[in-house]
């Protein structure tokens, strides 16, 4: 929970993508308790209802969850729950942009298949 | 206190109309970020805010909860706690509440110019009657001050320091502070940013702030406030302006069919380029800029919220990119007029 934000994004929307990596990564394991709205804010040094709204996208995906008078604390699954949602939103976010940007260059989509192919064995 | 409201507030300096009819209302618990161009009328703004310079014409009053007087006859669980509204003008209890820390300055004939820093901080804790001496000292400690030194021998920075404890530590429920990083190096900024959200946090008082630092003063702010030439231009919840506001680049022709209906502000051209920037109206309400004449369909499109900066607007080839307050503030009020 470090990265430097950016100019791109509506900072609360980059406080809700920061705790899910940090899901992703086992920084933050599940039943775990998330640093409070007001720790991000002093870590982050941005208002602290900026980062409640970061916060409560994430109560409303079911990803979080609130214990009274305790805090916030990441769901079990929460981590597959992620996944899935990124998964699908896999095709939006980097496929199509993918192929506007090979069209626009005049690459077949053929071409795109062989460099992926490529990638892979030379991982 | 719940609410600072600022009704009809005119201010005229002789033959000059600084502050043409201000209606304002300041919340309790949030940081507010007061934006103007040199002589829009900030500094005039707060001084009349917090009572320490008459309005020519209008009031400034506060609104509180009252619960001094509720005794025997508010037992009852459902009796509503009275809201009462009270001018700010020669009003003890209210200005007990409020600290409006001016910016210093050494001009020759500034009576604090003779001060040691420490006895000028003794003062201000004098005037003001929530004043925190520990924390006071932690915050001198902070930033390095000597409090041994005249403020007339103190540097841009050091004054700026001193504004900056005397707000923090006042403990005033509304506090308003004029450019309080306006002399500090970027080091002593970011302390200045921390330990203002590290008291906001904790205390959930009120902070108005202006700054021509706008950038990196941005992300503490919950609203803004832009001030143009004497008038307040807009006041919102930062997220929400800045999710209506983009900047639109391609060539001249795209750009006039993805933008058409909208106000361009800041038009820039380069070749057959153009770039512009756009407000999109409000959620719920009349933009800034009102337009009738547009397809409903549009409408709806460029005015949702969360809509993503890309490639193609409206069917046009164009480059669709957020902007940042700073630029939204040179594109409303940088124009001239």
């Amino acid at each position: 929970m470090s990265e430097i934000l950016s100019q791109e994004k509506s900072i609360y929307i980059q406080i809700k993508e920061k705790i899910e990596n940090d899901i992703l990564r086992d920084i933050l394991l599940e039943e775990e308790r998330v640093p409070s709205t007001n720790e991000l804010a002093k870590a982050y040094t941005i208002n602290p209802a900026t980062a409640a709204k970061g916060v409560n996208l994430l109560v409303d995906e079911g990803i979080l969850y609130k214990k009274r008078g305790i805090g916030m604390f990441v769901q079990s699954g929460a981590k597959r729950k992620i996944m899935e949602k990124r998964k699908k939103n896999f095709y939006d976010d980097y496929v199509k942009r993918l192929m506007a940007e090979a069209a626009s260059l005049g690459i077949t989509t053929d071409e795109l298949i062989d460099m992926i192919r490529e990638n892979d064995e030379q991982v | 206190m719940n609410k600072i409201v600022a009704l009809g507030i005119v201010k005229r300096y002789g033959e000059k109309e600084v502050l043409h009819g201000i209606d304002l209302e300041l919340e309790q618990g949030k940081i507010y970020g007061l934006i103007g161009r040199n002589g829009a009328g900030k500094t005039t703004m707060l001084s009349i805010l917090s009572s320490q310079n008459p309005a020519t014409e209008g009031t400034v009053m506060v609104e509180m909860t009252d619960n001094a007087g509720s005794t025997a006859a508010d037992e009852k669980k459902d009796s509503q706690p009275m809201i009462i509204r009270e001018p700010v003008w020669e009003n003890p209890k209210a200005l007990s509440h409020l600290c409006f820390s001016r910016e210093l300055n050494t001009m020759v004939g500034n009576s604090a110019n003779t001060m040691k820093v420490k006895e000028y901080l003794k003062i201000a804790s004098l005037f003001l009657p929530h004043w925190d001496q520990k924390m006071a000292d932690r915050y001198v400690a902070e930033f390095g001050l000597d409090t041994k030194k005249k403020i007339s021998k103190l540097s841009k920075g050091m004054l700026s320091m001193v504004t900056i404890v005397v707000a923090l530590a006042s403990g005033a429920e509304f506090t308003l502070l004029d450019e309080p990083v306006a002399g500090l190096d970027v080091v002593a900024r970011e302390k200045f940013y921390q330990l203002l959200l590290e008291e906001f946090t904790e205390s959930g008082r009120t902070f108005v702030i202006s700054t021509h630092i706008i950038e990196e003063a941005a992300d503490i702010f919950e609203e803004v406030i832009f001030l143009d030439e004497g008038k307040i231009l807009l006041k919102e919840k930062l997220e929400e302006l800045l999710e209506r506001a983009w900047c639109v680049s391609g060539r001249e022709d795209e750009v006039d069919r993805a933008t058409a209906g909208y106000t361009q502000h800041h038009v820039e051209r380069l070749g057959r380029s153009k770039s512009v920037t756009i407000l999109a109206p409000k959620m719920g309400g009349n933009g800034e800029s009102g337009r009738a004449d547009r397809p409903a369909d549009t409408d709806m499109e460029c005015g949702r919220l969360g809509r993503q900066p890309g490639l193609s607007w409206g069917g046009a080839d164009v480059t669709v990119q957020k902007v940042s307050l700073q630029k939204l503030f040179v594109a409303l009020c940088g124009e001239e007029h």
